[in-house]
C-alpha cells in the first residue's frame, strides 16, 4: 500500500459535505434515455441508496481535477465530472518510478471520489492494481493515463462492495505503446466501469479483458470505447460474465477504426451466461470501421449453462452443484489473462470460486 | 452383476427403448450391436441418467443397487462409467484438474479421503503413459482441440483411473484409426477382471476383433432381438441387420 490510500481517506469527510450535499438536481444526471445509460439507471440507483447528487458544475471542480480529468468531464463524461467535484488531489507523480508484474503497485480507491493518473514516459512500465470497495454510498473515480512510445501500462481494477461505484478511465496510447487492462466487477447497487482508449500512435496494442458476476440486486456495467486513430494498431477484448436471478450485467463495447487507421486488427468478444430464470444480461457490441485494409471481428453470446457438459461432469461423479461451479469457473477464467501478477490472479480466482460456491 | 429389466425409455414424444432386458454378470464383457437409430446411444444415456431420457418403466441394477433412483453422480459413485461417443469439450477446465476432481468426488461419495496429490499424479502419469497420452495433453483444456482419437484415449484414461465396477463403452471405435483402436482396446482389455463387467456398444464388428465379447446382443427397434456368442457379430458383419429389422 502506498501513501495514496491514506490521503484519500483523510479527506473523505470534507469532500462529502462539499460535493455530495443535499442539493437536488438529479435531472442533471443522465436518464435511461441518454446514450449509453439505457440499461444502467443511475438516478434510481442513487435514489435507492438515498443519495441526492447533481453533476458538479465546472467552477466546482477541484483545481487538481482541472488538470486531470477536465477533458473527459467537458466531453460529457458524467463520471469524470462527479469525480472532479468530489476529489481534491491530482497525483501526477503517482506510483513508483518503475513497477512490473512481479512488483505491482496497489491502490485502494476511496469511499467518495478521486482523480488521478499518470503519463508514462517512453518505454516506461507501470503495473497498477486498483481495489474499489465502497460501503454503500456513491464513489466516483476518474483516471487519465498517457502511455508514451514503447511504454506499457498494465491496469487491474477489482470492484466489490455496495452502493453506487463509478469508475472512468481514459488512456491515450502512443506509438508502440501497450495497454493491458483487466476488470473484475462483482456488481453493486450499480457498478459502472468505463474505459476510453484512444490509440494515437502506430503499432499500439490494447487488451481489455474483464469478468463480471451479479447476484440478486447487483448490477455490473462494463462500458468501453476504443478509438483507433493510427495504423497497425491491435485491440483484443474478451469480456465474460454471469448473472443470477435478480442480477443484471451490462456490456457496451464500441471499437471505432478511423480513416487512416490502416491495418488495424481489432477483436471483441463478449459472452454472458444466465444462471437462473430472472437473470439479465444486456450487451451492445459495436464495431465502426471507416478505414480500408483492416481485420476486425466480434462475437457476442448470452445463454445458459451447457447441459451436455454438465451431464458429462456428473457422469464422472461430480455432484451437480460442484459440476456447475466448475463449468462456470472454467467459463469465466477464460477471460482472466495470463499476464496478471500472480498474487492478483490468485485473488481473482479465489473471488470467483467463493462467489460460485456461495 | 449388471441387470436391465423390461426397460422403456422415452425421449420427448418418442419411445425409443421398448422392453429391453439384459444381464451382464461380473467378469463378462457383452456387446450390443445394432443399426443406426435402434436406440444404442439412448440406452447408454438412460442408464447413465442423462436428463431428457425418461425411463417410463422397468429397472436397472448394478450389484443390486437400483440405478434408476440415483442421480448421475451417485451412479458413478456406485461404479458405473459411460465412455461417451462424443466426449464434451470444456474450455477453461484442464483435463488433469477434471480427472482429479472426478476421482476425489467419487472417493468422497464412498466415504474415502481425497487421494494425496503425489499419489494421484503418479497414478495418472502411469495410466496416461500406457495410452500414449503425454503430460502436455493432460494440461490442455478438457477435450478442446483433441483429435477424435485423443478424445477416445482420454475416455479410456478416465476409465483406467476411476476403476469402475461396470463400464458402458458407447461407439468407442468411432473416430479412431486402426492404431488408436488397437491401443484403446488394449487398455480396455487390461481393465477386464473377474470383478468388472463391460457393455460395448458398437455398430461395426471391427471393434470386437480387439475387445472380444463373451456375449453379443442385437438391438433393433428398442429391444434385444437376438443374443448369442461372439460368432453372432461375424454373422451380422456378413449378413447385415436387415433380417432383424424385418423380424422386429
Amino acid at each position: 500500500m502506498n501513501g495514496l490510500a491514506k490521503r484519500l481517506s483523510a479527506r473523505d469527510t470534507s469532500v462529502q459535505s462539499r460535493a455530495l450535499g443535499d442539493a437536488l438536481f438529479s435531472h442533471l444526471l443522465p436518464t435511461r434515455r441518454a446514450e449509453g445509460w439505457r440499461w444502467s439507471d443511475i438516478q434510481s440507483a442513487l435514489n435507492d441508496i438515498n443519495q441526492r447528487v447533481r453533476v458538479p458544475r465546472e467552477e466546482e471542480w477541484s483545481e487538481s481535477a482541472e488538470a486531470a480529468v477536465a477533458h473527459s468531464a467537458r466531453a460529457g463524461n458524467v463520471i469524470a465530472a462527479l469525480a472532479a467535484g468530489t476529489a481534491d488531489g491530482w497525483y501526477s507523480s503517482w506510483g513508483p518510478p518503475f513497477s512490473n508484474t512481479s512488483n505491482p503497485m496497489f491502490d485502494q480507491l476511496g469511499e467518495v471520489g478521486s482523480v488521478g493518473g499518470r503519463e508514462l514516459e517512453a518505454n516506461e512500465e507501470l503495473v497498477v492494481v486498483q481495489h474499489l470497495k465502497p460501503e454503500g454510498g456513491l464513489a466516483a473515480h476518474c483516471y487519465d493515463f498517457v502511455v508514451g512510445p514503447g511504454a506499457r501500462l498494465t491496469r487491474v481494477l477489482l470492484q466489490s462492495g455496495d452502493g453506487v461505484a463509478l469508475v472512468s478511465g481514459r488512456v491515450i496510447v502512443r506509438e508502440f505503446g501497450q495497454l493491458r487492462q483487466f476488470v473484475l466487477a462483482e456488481g453493486a447497487k450499480l457498478a459502472r466501469i468505463e474505459t476510453h482508449v484512444e490509440i494515437e500512435g502506430e503499432g499500439a496494442e490494447v487488451e481489455l479483458h474483464g469478468v463480471y458476476f451479479c447476484d440478486a440486486g447487483r448490477h455490473a456495467d462494463l462500458t468501453s470505447v476504443v478509438t483507433h486513430k493510427a495504423a497497425n494498431g491491435k485491440t483484443k477484448q474478451l469480456i465474460k460474465g454471469v448473472a443470477r436471478k435478480g442480477g443484471r450485467g451490462v456490456f457496451q463495447g464500441k471499437i471505432v477504426v478511423e480513416r487512416g487507421a490502416r491495418k488495424t486488427d481489432a477483436r471483441q468478444y463478449h459472452h454472458g451466461m444466465l444462471l437462473e430464470e430472472g437473470a439479465e444480461i444486456f450487451a451492445k457490441p459495436e464495431l465502426m470501421i471507416h478505414a480500408d485494409d483492416v481485420a476486425c471481428a466480434h462475437g457476442n453470446t448470452a445463454g445458459g449453462l451447457d447441459e451436455s457438459a454438465l451431464f458429462y461432469l456428473r457422469s464422472r461423479g461430480l455432484a451437480e452443484a460442484e459440476a456447475r461451479a466448475l463449468l462456470i469457473e472454467a467459463f469465466l477464467l477464460e477471460a482472466v489473462p495470463e499476464w496478471l501478477p500472480a498474487a492478483v490472479r490468485d485473488e481473482v480466482e479465489a473471488r470467483i470460486g467463493a462467489w460460485l460456491r456461495s | 452383476m449388471f441387470e436391465v429389466n423390461d426397460l422403456y425409455v422415452r425421449v420427448g414424444e418418442a419411445e425409443i427403448i421398448k422392453g429391453l432386458t439384459l444381464a451382464v454378470p461380473a467378469g463378462e464383457t457383452h456387446a450390443i450391436m445394432g443399426p443406426n437409430g435402434s436406440g444404442k446411444s439412448t440406452l447408454a444415456y438412460a442408464l447413465a441418467g442423462r436428463g431428457g431420457y425418461e425411463v417410463t418403466a422397468g429397472a436397472a441394477r448394478l450389484d443390486g443397487a437400483d440405478l434408476l433412483a440415483l442421480t448421475p453422480e451417485a451412479r458413478a459413485a456406485k461404479g458405473l462409467f459411460l465412455s461417451f461417443q462424443y466426449p464434451v469439450e470444456i474450455p477453461g477446465l484442464s483435463a488433469i484438474a477434471f480427472l482429479k476432481a472426478a476421482l476425489n468426488a467419487q472417493r468422497k461419495a464412498r466415504g474415502l479421503e481425497p487421494m494425496p496429490a503425489p499419489a494421484l499424479l503418479k497414478l495418472m502419469r502411469e495410466k496416461a503413459q500406457a495410452l500414449n497420452i503425454n503430460e502436455d495433453m493432460l494440461k490442455r483444456p478438457l477435450n478442446v482441440g483433441f483429435s477424435g482419437g485423443e478424445k477416445k484415449r482420454f475416455e479410456a484414461l478416465q476409465m483406467a483411473v476411476l476403476q469402475p465396477r461396470f463400464a458402458i463403452l458407447d461407439e468407442t471405435d468411432s473416430g479412431l484409426d486402426i492404431d488408436a483402436l488397437k491401443l484403446v482396446a488394449e487398455n480396455v482389455n487390461a481393465l477386464r477382471s473377474p470383478a468388472r463387467g463391460m457393455l460395448v456398444i458398437t455398430h461395426y464388428q471391427r471393434l470386437l476383433d480387439y475387445i472380444k465379447p463373451d456375449r453379443v446382443h442385437v438391438l433393433a427397434r428398442g429391444q434385444i432381438v437376438k443374443s448369442g456368442g461372439p460368432e453372432l457379430a461375424l454373422e451380422l458383419e456378413r449378413e447385415g441387420y436387415d433380417k432383424y429389422l424385418r423380424a422386429a
